[in-house]
């Protein structure tokens, strides 16, 4: 039996005796039937009632000598006790009211003590206060009890999302679950893939290829990558040289003088631009641009012969259906990834601002490697304005921006230990600082509390469900790499 | 060594009366008729504080034994018991006892615990409630006057444990027994005769009985004994046999040679009685094999110890019982005591010399 002992602003006090089947995370409804009103609260945390007396027990019986004895208990006092001892103290937060059955946001209301009846609420019932359209919805993952839970794609699209937690917690698994999701309902997605392990999305554990093999495009930079100078722009090439190679601005201007100059008379290449450059007078500026020019080259994210370049409206044709761009950074330098993800950025507002592309979901994965300064900004306001939705994905919360914190729309919490790391999450005023720190501690592998408009605010402990593809996020080992080598 | 299974004995009837009275079927017709006034009882209620003995004599008078340590193997056995007032019902009140006796062998301590055993005892039940236990656990054919409700959990809990001094005297053989409190007869409480079969009993299969008291205060001039007795001198028995027999005897019936014991260095001694029919010699080597058989902390014999926190109760015991006669009983409580108050009051307490033992 549950009963109220103490309601104190937005946390109430529950006592539980005997013990009920309730944990971390799950509802309760505390209703009183006169009324026909009800709070609903989520149990953040548990512990054992300060039964007095307990800690003489404990001495009693942690007697320093050997003890062994018989109880001749007959009216089984013993189990009676034990209920006592056992007896749980839940920590609540109180998350909504319901006023004849509908949703209230009036949570002043406090319930009477004495007639009020306190029951867990069941799944079905929880699923029914998110107010999620199940057929719209992406499936990710289940709760405790066994319910199911979809995000309503609404709650996605045109959305902010963060994703932190942990090494190994399970984010990328996630991010891979929505973009799969997205990618099989006509979304369409780019994927900043560090590590690689996003690019095999399209085929099964045991190498066959899904249904959706199709839609999802491996790109690698300098290899199955490239782009003309002319397709990217001056405005790239300017960007890249000046803000990731520290070109000083007067030799960016000479560099706008050759570029215009060469695409006036439409002699616009690789080889040009070198000959061009090698032909400015002043020795310092001439020597300033070379450098600079020749480590683009190197890249080799640069090509003249547009049959091998990419062009991302092509790519965009293809994917009608809905598809995903995976740009794998694995294994290039920190500057190749800001000439990518400053070309990419800058070519998706165009494409958004002019070519009819409607919205873009964006999975930034630990996007402090690659994104610039300026650009954190940008990416909330300006380009989520276009329909740049981005999930950032991190096991660094603080390596994201206060700002991107701020415009969250939905964060999806996974197990964190770090006080530090702690603290910089619970500023995302979705939540009480409370629920972030006693929950997200305890959080096991693959499950997380998601926090925001997803579920209609209300946090959820979800187990996060598992995937058909390959994924990739495994750990690697050294006896599994072994195997690779060898055949 | 005698390996002894008190489990297999229970007092039946207290589990039995206890029942009974809480399901509320013990009728007014259940009474005893021939109330008489208790002829082989000494004393009655408003007797003078046991506790306290203010000991006059001249200190050099004082007969200190000095104790040995000795390699023969004695088993010790202990047991005391309790009592606790779980709430007050509309007529009555709704009580509590257990008792627990305790021996060591060579590697641990044992123990059989009897109880916790409920009772509701009201106006209307305490007199059959009490003559019948009497009857059935001190064989008293005549019923006695009945104390009042306030004094039955501790009456009660007097019978239990007359009943397990009277179950090791019976069962135990060359062993020391460990009795809580005095060998002093002089209430209702102690019936000579019992006392003295007892202590026959136990004497006839070659126990000593040695009785401890937690509560009793010797006073010589004011001051404390322990503090006549050098530190270096422990561990050693005082006699006071003699002066306070001198004193007392008008009054009171002892059974048992009267001691101050000051077993370990420290500040505490306890009043010490010992078997009177017993060789005075004999019962100081009694003494001797106590401490060397047992621990001894604090002056005071771990068996006998033991024997006291696990009889008594603690308070997530109280609330349980006080739930279980709730949701079995139907019992309702019209007023719970406070737990502190009865864990902690003057009789509830386990305090030695303002120490608790745990
Ligand atoms: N819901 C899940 N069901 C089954 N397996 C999962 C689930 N979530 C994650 N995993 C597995 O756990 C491992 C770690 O997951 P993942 O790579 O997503 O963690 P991560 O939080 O992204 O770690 P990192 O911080 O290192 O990037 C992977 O092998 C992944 O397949
Ligand atoms: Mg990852």
């Amino acid at each position: 039996m549950m009963q109220i002992y103490k309601i104190d602003a937005n946390t109430v006090q529950v006592i539980c005796c005997p013990p009920e089947d309730v944990n971390r995370g799950d509802y309760l409804l505390i209703e009183d039937v006169n009324s026909e009103r009800s709070l609903i609260i989520q149990v953040i945390n548990s512990g054992y009632v300060n039964v007095p007396g307990i800690l003489e027990d404990i001495l009693r019986s942690s007697s320093t000598e050997k003890l062994e004895g018989v109880d001749l208990d007959p009216l089984e006092v013993k189990s009676f006790v034990n209920i006592i001892k056992d007896a749980e103290l839940f920590t609540c937060k109180i998350r909504g009211a319901l006023n004849k059955g509908k949703l209230s946001n009036n949570v002043s209301w406090i319930p009477p003590r004495s007639t009020s009846r306190l029951r867990k609420l069941p799944d079905v019932d929880l699923i029914k206060l998110l107010e999620n359209e199940p057929q719209k919805g992406l499936d990710i993952g289940t709760l405790k009890g066994g319910g199911q839970i979809s995000i309503n794609i609404n709650s996605i699209d045109g959305k902010l999302n963060i994703i932190t937690g942990k090494k190994g917690t399970g984010k990328s698994h996630l991010s891979k679950l929505l973009l799969i999701q997205l990618v099989s309902r006509g979304g369409i997605c780019i994927v900043f893939d560090v590590n690689g392990e996003y690019i095999n999305l399209g085929y099964t554990k045991n190498e066959g290829k899904t249904s959706l093999y199709d839609r999802f495009i491996p790109l690698t930079p300098g290899n199955d990558f490239k782009v003309t100078p002319q397709y990217a722009g001056l405005g790239v090439f300017l960007r890249v040289m000046e803000n990731v190679l520290g070109l000083p601005a007067t030799s960016a201007w000479e560099f706008r003088r050759i570029w215009k100059e060469l695409k006036k008379q439409d002699a616009l290449t690789l080889n040009n631009l070198n000959s061009a450059i090698r032909a400015v007078s002043n020795n310092y500026i001439q020597d300033a641009l070379l450098r600079r020019f020749e480590s683009l080259i190197n890249t080799k994210f640069f090509t003249d012969d547009w049959s091998v370049a990419t062009v991302l409206e092509a790519e965009m044709d293809k994917m009608d259906k809905g598809g995903a761009l995976i740009i794998n950074l694995q294994n290039i330098n920190s500057k190749f990834r800001q000439i990518v993800v400053e070309f990419l950025l800058s070519k998706l507002s165009q494409l958004l601002e002019n070519w009819g592309l409607k919205a873009v979901f964006l999975f930034a994965e630990e996007a402090h490697l690659y994104l610039r300064e300026t650009y954190w900004n940008d990416v909330v306001t300006r380009m989520r304005h276009l329909g740049m939705f981005t999930t950032f994905i991190t096991n660094q919360p603080d390596s994201i921006h206060k700002s991107v914190y701020r415009q969250a729309d939905n964060i999806f919490l996974f197990n964190f230990t770090n006080e530090h790391d702690l603290e910089i999450v619970s500023r995302a005023a979705m939540i009480d600082v409370e629920t972030v720190n006693i929950i997200a501690r305890q959080l096991p592998p693959h499950h997380c509390l998601m926090l925001g408009k997803v579920l209609n605010n209300f946090p959820l402990i979800v187990r996060i469900n598992s995937l058909k593809e390959k994924t990739m996020g495994e750990t690697r080992l050294f006896f599994s790499d072994l195997k690779i080598k060898k055949s | 060594m005698q390996v002894l299974d008190f489990s297999q004995k229970a007092p039946y009837d207290f589990i039995e009366l206890g029942n009974t009275s809480l399901k509320n079927t013990i009728e007014s017709s259940h009474r005893l008729r021939n109330i008489d006034s208790p002829t082989n009882y000494i004393g009655n209620f408003n007797r003078l504080n046991e506790h306290e003995f203010i000991v006059n004599f001249d200190e050099k008078k004082l007969d200190m034994i000095r104790l040995v340590y000795t390699d023969e193997k004695t088993h010790i056995f202990g047991l005391d018991t309790s009592s606790i007032e779980l709430g007050e019902t509309s007529n009555g009140l709704l009580c509590a006892v257990r008792g627990t006796i305790v021996w060591k062998d060579k590697v641990k301590y044992n123990y059989t615990r009897y109880g916790p055993f409920i009772f509701h005892v009201t106006e209307n039940n305490k007199q059959f409630l009490y003559n019948k236990l009497r009857q059935m656990y001190f064989g008293a054919s005549k019923a006695a006057p009945t104390p009042d409700v306030w004094w039955m959990p501790g009456r009660i809990r007097n019978i239990l444990e007359r009943w397990l001094q009277g179950q090791l005297s019976q069962s135990c053989e060359d062993s020391v027994i460990l009795w809580d409190g005095s060998l002093t007869a002089w209430t209702i409480d102690s019936p000579v005769a019992l006392i003295d079969d007892m202590l026959q009993m136990a004497r006839s299969r070659g126990n000593v009985v040695l009785a401890f008291s937690k509560k009793t205060k010797f006073t010589i001039f004011g001051r404390r004994i322990a503090d006549l007795i050098n530190n270096r001198d422990a561990p050693c028995l005082l006699d006071l046999d003699e002066i306070i027999r001198q004193q007392y005897g008008n009054y009171l019936c002892f059974f048992g040679r009267v001691y101050a014991a000051k077993l370990t260095p420290s500040q505490f001694s306890f009043r010490l009685d010992v078997d009177r029919e017993i060789e005075r010699e004999t019962g100081i080597n009694a003494v001797q094999k106590l401490i060397s058989n047992d621990i001894v902390v604090e002056s005071y014999p771990e068996t006998l110890r033991l024997a006291h926190i696990l009889s008594r109760f603690s308070a997530s015991e109280i609330i349980g019982m006080q739930r279980l006669i709730a949701e079995n009983f139907g019992i309702r409580t019209v007023f719970r005591p406070n737990i502190r108050q009865i864990l902690f009051g003057p009789y509830g307490g386990g305090l030695v010399n303002n120490k608790m033992i745990l």
